[in-house]
């Protein structure tokens, strides 16, 4: 645990000059050992454990022991601490040191400061370190005290100093406190908003590259604590870029008091970009801190004024070490770098984009979508049997489930019991006669057995569609996909594979003849992303379109598309061929218009009967 | 079922297991031959990325980072043969995890083939490869 880092004998000592009780220093101390005293203290709160829960790494440097007074090397002087004999000598000391903490943070309290206006606190204080100036953050009202903070060592000792040595016009000498010590801060929108406001003017899009140098120095952030040291809001700060620079390429975040990095690992995962990034003048203290930046494909890094920096005795030795972290790196510190001699294997390699859609001819655009919206409508609704129609009388259908290695969670609703048990997986079920069993042969046999899987709902405009072929006599169709299911507890999402063989059928239709499916949990990552465009009930007109212009109608090979969009429209309104026809010459052989159109007329009873007489 | 097309659903099952086994070792092992297990006319559509034939099968495949695929789960049928001018054709759906060089995680992907057979050989006429990720 880093609570005991450092600093331990110095806030033994610290406390000890404080001969008037003035119970905020105190308890810094003693909390642990007098439990009675939390409550007190009005001031206490600014130093909660609870309250720098989020900032462990700093805590180190505190009063941390304060938290832990029981346990290591502590342990033994804990009974001298205990004793009253150097509280009742620390009377009688006259001599008062300032000893720095490791935060970089000090509050000042001004006990009754409240009877004074802060522009006479301010002016009087500034006035007896002068020629120093300081700027006081967040100054507030706390009760009958004046509390506010500085980030500067030298002035946090000046002030320390000034304990009762100004005499105020009402005639009482002023105590001032100064402990080591961070503000609170809740992250809230309205500070989010701020932050992002404030990172705009500081980002230059021409370069990609965001300037959050010294930010809680900000003018426009002096009412609000955004330090960028304390984790929490180094988080917030990271959300808010990765929600509107996804591409950065550049952050320099010289100057934050930035110590403990570690949960700067998710920079890597939202900024595939950020090559340039610059660090220094902060506390980071090992060069074994920054491993949780090094998937990040640097470039360009400046660490100077770091304490990681110092302890390289051999700047060569630094640079080298540094490279090896960061391979890519041709700048360091403001000084190019010699070109590394590598091996030439191909490390630069990156998957293809991936594409949502993928059609052999665009001509089947329109029918694909209109197949699945079909069958998905029915699919998801209260009962399957309709699907009848949509299977070859020789249809066979076969599923198969697996979990997701990647995946530890194992909630209820993670599992797939409705599922696993007819998984037709190769890999395990191996008797001939159980494989066969497993395949479900006949529409009877297939629609029955899709009929006992739970109710779905699928996110059909997350489906990624790839038609594989197109003739006359054959379409083969994968999708994959995630969809809910509507009526099992949690409603959970299951991820899907799917692949359709589709012939054409005896009466101007389509049928399926073969339907291979695998059903598995939804990644993380699907999960957040499920049903993110628009409803859960998606409208046939707004289904699956990343594809080509309907144009490609127009093009050679648009004989067979013409007369698969026949068949389709005729299928699906019962019309016969002449009606059909008709319809889609009237829209220009679009199928969705001629669909369109056709439901309206049809709702307002415009159709007469004989179109529908084969 | 008739007896035939009970044999034909064995063995679907069986060409699946070899096949796949063939196929990921030379994906991952020799990537330089995988097009040979291609149809000339052959296609592969990589995460919606359509490439047709087997010359730039070969040259997209090599282009990807080198590989290592683990199969989880595997699911075959046969094709009915009147629709594919009486070749015998099967169906199979391969799903599992994949670890490219790259990145070095382990991916979730499902894969679908349709393999025919010519002169005594399995071919691959369409394979369509997907990682499990969103795509909206």
């Amino acid at each position: 645990m880093p609570k005991r880092g450092g600093g331990r004998p110095r806030n033994w000592k610290d406390s000890e000059h404080f001969e008037h009780d003035d119970r905020s220093q105190s308890t810094t101390r003693r909390v642990s050992f007098k439990p009675g005293t939390k409550g007190k203290n009005k001031f206490r709160n600014w130093n909660d454990a609870k309250l720098l829960l989020d900032d462990d790494i700093d805590m180190g440097a505190n009063v941390g022991q304060a938290q832990n007074p029981r346990k290591g090397p502590f342990r033994g002087r804990g009974g001298r601490m205990n004793s009253p004999a150097p509280r009742g000598g620390g009377h009688g000391i006259p001599k008062k040191r300032f000893i720095a903490g490791l935060l970089p943070w000090y509050q000042i309290i001004i006990p009754y400061g409240a009877k004074h206006d802060k522009d006479v606190i301010l002016r009087t204080l500034l006035s007896f370190i002068s020629p120093e100036i300081f700027i006081p953050h967040y100054y507030k009202i706390n009760g009958n005290a004046a509390v506010f903070y500085v980030d500067d060592v030298k002035i946090a000792e000046k002030l320390f100093n000034a304990d009762r040595k100004i005499t105020m016009p009402d005639g009482f000498k002023l105590v001032v406190i100064v402990r080591n010590a961070v503000p609170n801060v809740t992250i809230d929108a309205d500070m989010k908003e701020k932050m992002k406001l404030t990172m705009a003017k500081r980002y230059n899009p021409a370069t990609k590259a965001l300037d959050l140098t010294k930010f809680h120095a900000d003018p426009d952030l002096s009412d609000i604590f955004c330090a960028l040291s304390r984790p929490m809001i180094m988080l917030a700060a990271i959300d808010i870029i990765a929600e509107n620079i996804p591409d950065l390429e550049a952050l320099n975040l010289n100057d934050n008091k930035l110590h403990g990095i570690e949960h700067l690992k998710i920079l890597s995962s939202k900024f595939k970009n950020l090559k340039i990034l610059y660090m220094g003048d902060n506390r980071i203290p090992f060069l074994g801190s920054m491993d949780a930046l090094k998937s990040l494909p640097l470039v360009e890094l400046y660490l100077k004024g770091n304490p990681l920096v110092n302890r390289f005795n051999d700047h060569e030795i630094y640079v080298s070490d540094v490279r090896k972290k960061f391979p890519k790196l041709t700048r360091l510190d403001g000084v190019d770098l010699p070109p590394a001699i590598g091996f030439d294997v191909a490390e630069d390699v990156n998957l293809p984009p991936r594409q949502q859609s993928f059609l052999v001819d665009p001509a089947g655009q329109d029918l694909v979508r209109e197949f699945l919206t079909q069958y998905f409508a029915i699919y998801d609704s209260e009962s399957r049997q309709p699907l009848l129609e949509a299977y070859h009388e020789h249809a066979t259908l076969s599923m198969s489930a697996n979990y997701l290695a990647t995946d530890s969670r194992n909630s209820n609703t993670s599992r797939l019991n409705a599922y696993i048990s007819n998984s037709r997986n190769l890999l395990r079920i191996q008797e001939r006669e159980s494989r066969r069993r497993y395949m479900k042969t006949g529409r009877l046999q297939v629609v029955s057995f899709l009929s006992d899987f739970p109710k779905t709902t699928h996110d059909l405009m997350g489906f990624a569609v790839d038609l594989l072929v197109y003739t006359p006599a054959m379409i083969v169709l994968s999708m994959n996909g995630v969809f809910k299911e509507t009526t099992t507890s949690g409603n959970p999402t299951r991820s899907f594979h799917r692949t359709f063989v589709i012939v054409p059928n005896a009466t101007g239709g389509f049928s399926i003849i073969n339907d291979i499916l695998f059903i598995t949990n939804t990644t993380k990552e699907q999960e957040e992303k499920a049903f993110a465009t628009g409803a859960a009930e998606p409208t046939p007109a707004a289904v699956a379109a990343p594809a080509p212009a309907p144009a490609a109608m127009a093009a050679p090979g648009g004989g067979d598309a013409q007369k698969m969009m026949l068949a389709m429209l005729s299928q699906q309104t019962g019309m016969n061929e002449h009606w059909s026809i008709n319809c889609l010459q009237e829209t220009g052989w679009d199928l969705q218009r001629a669909l369109f159109i056709f439901n309206q007329l049809n709702s307002e009873g415009k159709i007469p009967p004989d179109a529908f007489i084969k | 079922m008739t007896e035939v097309v009970v044999k034909n659903v064995d063995n679907a099952c069986e060409t699946a297991e070899e096949f796949t086994r063939v196929f990921y070792k030379q994906v991952d092992n020799s990537r330089h031959l995988t097009s040979k297990l291609y149809l000339d006319t052959g296609l592969l559509v990589w995460n919606g990325n359509g490439i047709n034939g087997s010359d730039k099968i070969q040259k997209f495949l090599m282009d990807l980072p080198a590989s290592n695929h683990v199969l989880k789960t595997l699911d075959a049928q046969p094709i009915s043969e009147s629709l594919v001018a009486n070749k015998l054709t099967y169906l199979i759906q391969a799903c599992g995890d994949v670890t490219y060089q790259n990145d070095d995680i382990k991916k979730p992907f499902q894969q679908t083939f349709l393999i025919v057979a010519v002169d005594g050989k399995w071919k691959i006429a369409s394979d369509c490869f997907r990682l499990q990720v969103p795509y909206s």
